[in-house]
């Protein structure tokens, strides 16, 4: 009888304990909810890696990690498909001291242009306004004639880091976790005449904070379904000494 | 009803028409400043469209030519057709009905529709909504109005036009020997009445004059030989519905001015009046108890210039800051006026200003997103433009959008953020020509000079009928910023350039090319323009492959387009 006594008050010592447990989830879930909706949630499960698109994922296999600098060169494609994924999800672009960006080529990539904003000539205000434009927008692209100081470029990056907004920057930025430097860009479906511009690989060197040796990868960005089986491609992906 | 329904057809609405005989000639008479008893008619195109009774006593008909009018009458007043007129001068009648009853339907200018059920209850009778209806719409605008009352729409309307009340249940009665060409009074708009009016005529050769012979043709017969047209008619003919009244509480645009007393032009002062006027607008919408979607604001210069633009305000997103944020819109587009940077005409100080709030709707109505409300990241998206918006001046931050055209930088439009237009081509016509995607991702703003040269250094050209003179093979872009300075040294006057020239880069050979695709745009306007484009793959100066370039060619010169980089 006592021994079914201690077992009775046990099971319902760890039935409250269950329910508390299950309590404390419930509110925690409903705050995150609020935090999430209110957009004022840094939480870990935010700052998870985003993606790069499907095309150009050999670049950087584990994605971008929100709050970084991606240091792009020679290729404003190559820029726009970065901020891809980002936009598909939902966050806003804010395109600074771009003047020569071509939407088209954005809309077509899949970026949102509802959710867009187009700063051409940021001009001698650019620290503040790329400065502003990290506080609300998480996707900012940042064109190669910005008039930011290296002290400047330290600071977007640091405020980025802590608002887990992911810079693409066209021109020099010391703080940045990858770089993709352009080497060479094929187009194929030109001819002596004939023909239109149909698909174009790009050779990038690829270089990262956490890999000491760049890589050179191959990718293949403008896609030609219709088309593009025709050329044999061969897969690059080396390292450089 | 014995019959099975036919499943399109509404319950029938008894409804009651308030009908203005010959409204187009009655507004244009109001407007031209013409007595109602003067003989008047209204042209459009080779005909008259309405004909005032005093001008219809002496013998003019509608659709008769001016000149036949005028030897019937010699004294006619012949008037301009202005449908937006003829809506416009219709507002008061419509609001005039309003006093009596709580919501109409504008069917078309001159006739107004009432579901009378309710108002007729309320009037007590339908004679006295009718003499009511009459009494207020003579008193407040001004206008000779008729009113009558049935069942479904075509029986109301004809019962307006002979003022009688038709007793329910008696429309189909009321309408059977009542001639075909009645028919079209039924449908409201032009392109409807004149396939309505194509039916009746097919009607009247085939021997069916009434309305009556027309409803005893089996259904299914009419409905296979006239489609939907016929369908439409044997229902409406029936006294029947095809959709029930749309009555909808007309709110009008809620507008204030401000008069400047002395022309503003410094930024405090317009600062005063732009806080002054929105505060007025916000108190004005908060009276009526309504939001708005769009604000105009309109300013006039001392010049006599008038600057219109039309801002969009996200409901959604500010609840209570409307003021504050209408204020700066006005500030920023003030200034950006003034100051000459914004587009417009030339800067001038301002003697007055008007908001005018459009789209407006009842608090409560308004439309939330498809997927719910605004949420968080957007309202903090919007705030964020905005303050780069103050930071850099209203039009520094542009929102952009996809429109129709046929080279890259046609294809985009820039605008504001914030600002409102009409989107100027539709992306969805054929646009033959369009340079084929993929779209390039560097677009010049202005194209810029550049050369195309053949094998021998000489630049190539392209005659009219798409001849080349040879095939390229080298390209020569400007020189980029940095590169100048060597890039100068080759421009030097010792090196034979004299006046001013661009600064060359190093030429590229070409790689491969496509084209030319000819584009002449626009032969009849001032900003025509005839050119040839060309893709042109380029190589790197160590001979790997490099970006293509979109180059056109036009009145002898190469320009760059676009960049696929």
């Amino acid at each position: 009888m006592k021994e079914l006594n201690a077992l009775g008050s046990l099971v319902s010592t760890g039935a409250v304990a269950s329910r508390r447990d299950e309590r404390l989830k419930r509110a925690r879930a409903a705050l995150h909810s609020v935090e999430a909706r209110m957009g004022a949630t840094r939480s870990p499960a935010i700052a998870e890696s985003l993606p790069l698109t499907p095309a150009i994922a050999a670049l950087l296999p584990s994605g971008v990690r929100p709050g970084s600098v991606v240091r792009v060169e020679g290729s404003t494609a190559l820029m726009l498909e970065v901020a891809v994924e980002n936009s598909r999800r939902g966050a806003w672009t804010a395109l600074m001291g771009m003047p020569t960006v071509g939407v088209l080529a954005a809309a077509r990539r899949g970026i949102d242009l509802s959710r867009v904003a187009l700063v051409p000539h940021p001009g001698i205000h650019a620290p503040q306004a790329v400065g502003a434009a990290i506080e609300g927008i998480e996707m900012v692209l940042v064109g190669s004639a910005v008039a930011l100081s290296d002290a400047d470029r330290r600071r977007l990056a640091a405020r980025a880091k802590e608002r887990s907004v992911v810079i693409v920057a066209a021109g020099p930025w010391g703080q940045a976790q990858a770089t993709l430097r352009v080497e060479h860009s094929q187009w194929r479906g030109l001819g002596d005449g004939q023909g239109r511009l149909r698909e174009r690989s790009l050779t990038v060197l690829v270089s990262t904070k956490h890999d000491a040796r760049p890589r050179r990868v191959q990718v293949v960005l403008e896609h030609d379904h219709a088309w593009g089986l025709r050329s044999s491609r061969q897969a690059v992906n080396e390292e450089v000494a | 009803m014995s019959r099975a329904k036919p499943s399109s057809v509404v319950a029938t609405t008894r409804r009651a028409v308030l009908w203005v005989p010959d409204w187009p000639v009655a507004a244009a008479m109001k407007e031209a400043g013409l007595k109602t008893d003067a003989p008047a008619a209204v042209l459009h195109g080779r005909g008259l469209v309405a004909v005032s009774a005093a001008a219809r006593s002496a013998g003019v008909r509608r659709g008769q030519t001016q000149r036949l009018a005028q030897r019937a009458c010699p004294d006619i007043a012949i008037l301009r057709h202005d449908e937006g007129r003829d809506s416009r001068e219709f507002e008061p009648v419509a609001a005039a009905a309003e006093q009596v009853v709580a919501g109409v339907e504008i069917s078309r200018p001159g006739l107004l529709m009432v579901p009378a059920e309710g108002a007729a209850r309320f009037h007590g009778s339908e004679e006295a909504l009718a003499e009511a209806l009459t009494g207020a719409v003579a008193e407040l605008s001004g206008y000779e109005c008729a009113v009558g009352a049935a069942d479904g729409i075509l029986a109301a309307v004809i019962a307006a036009r002979s003022v009688s009340i038709v007793p329910p249940g008696k429309s189909e009665e009321f309408l059977r020997g009542l001639p075909i060409q009645d028919l079209a009074l039924a449908a409201m708009e032009r392109r409807q009445r004149e396939s309505v009016e194509g039916l009746v005529d097919v009607l009247v050769r085939l021997g069916i004059v009434t309305l009556g012979d027309f409803t005893a043709l089996p259904r299914a017969d009419v409905v296979a030989r006239f489609g939907a047209v016929g369908r439409w008619g044997h229902l409406v003919a029936r006294g029947h519905d095809v959709r029930p009244p749309v009555v909808r509480r007309s709110l009008d645009d809620i507008s204030v001015g401000y008069l400047c007393e002395e022309p503003a032009e410094r930024v405090e002062q317009l600062t005063l009046i732009a806080a002054q006027a929105a505060k007025e607008l916000d108190e004005a919408l908060l009276a009526a108890g309504v939001r708005c979607g769009r604000v105009r604001i309109e300013a006039s210069t001392e010049r006599g210039d008038t600057l219109a633009r039309v801002w969009r305000t996200d409901v959604g997103v500010r609840t209570g800051a409307f003021a504050r944020h209408m204020t700066d819109r006005v500030r920023w587009q003030l200034e950006g006026w003034l100051s000459g940077t914004a587009q417009g005409p030339e800067p001038a100080p301002l003697t007055s200003l008007s908001l005018t709030a459009e789209d407006v709707v009842s608090l409560g109505d308004e439309q939330a997103y498809l997927w719910g409300g605004t949420s968080g990241t957007d309202s903090r998206a919007h705030r964020t433009v905005e303050r780069l918006q103050a930071l850099l001046g209203v039009e520094s931050v542009l929102s952009v959008a996809e429109q129709g055209g046929r080279s890259p930088r046609d294809r985009v439009l820039a605008l504001p953020w914030g600002q409102e237009t009409r989107q100027a081509r539709r992306v969805d016509h054929p646009w033959p020509g369009q340079i084929p995607d993929p779209p390039p991702a560097t677009v010049l703003p202005f194209a810029e000079p550049m050369e195309v040269l053949d094998a021998g250094g000489s630049p190539v050209a392209i005659d009219r009928r798409l001849g080349m003179s040879a095939s390229p093979t080298w390209v020569r872009l400007q020189a980029e910023p940095g590169q100048a300075r060597p890039a100068a040294t080759r421009r030097h006057p010792s090196a034979g350039n004299v006046g001013w020239e661009p600064t060359w880069g190093q030429a590229r050979p070409v790689d491969a090319w496509a084209g030319p695709w000819p584009m002449v745009e626009r032969w009849w306007s001032e900003d025509s323009s005839r050119r040839a484009f060309m893709q042109i793959a380029m190589r790197n100066a160590d001979g790997s492959a490099g970006p293509a370039v979109l180059a056109c060619f036009s009145a002898g010169q190469w320009w760059l387009e676009a960049i696929y980089d």
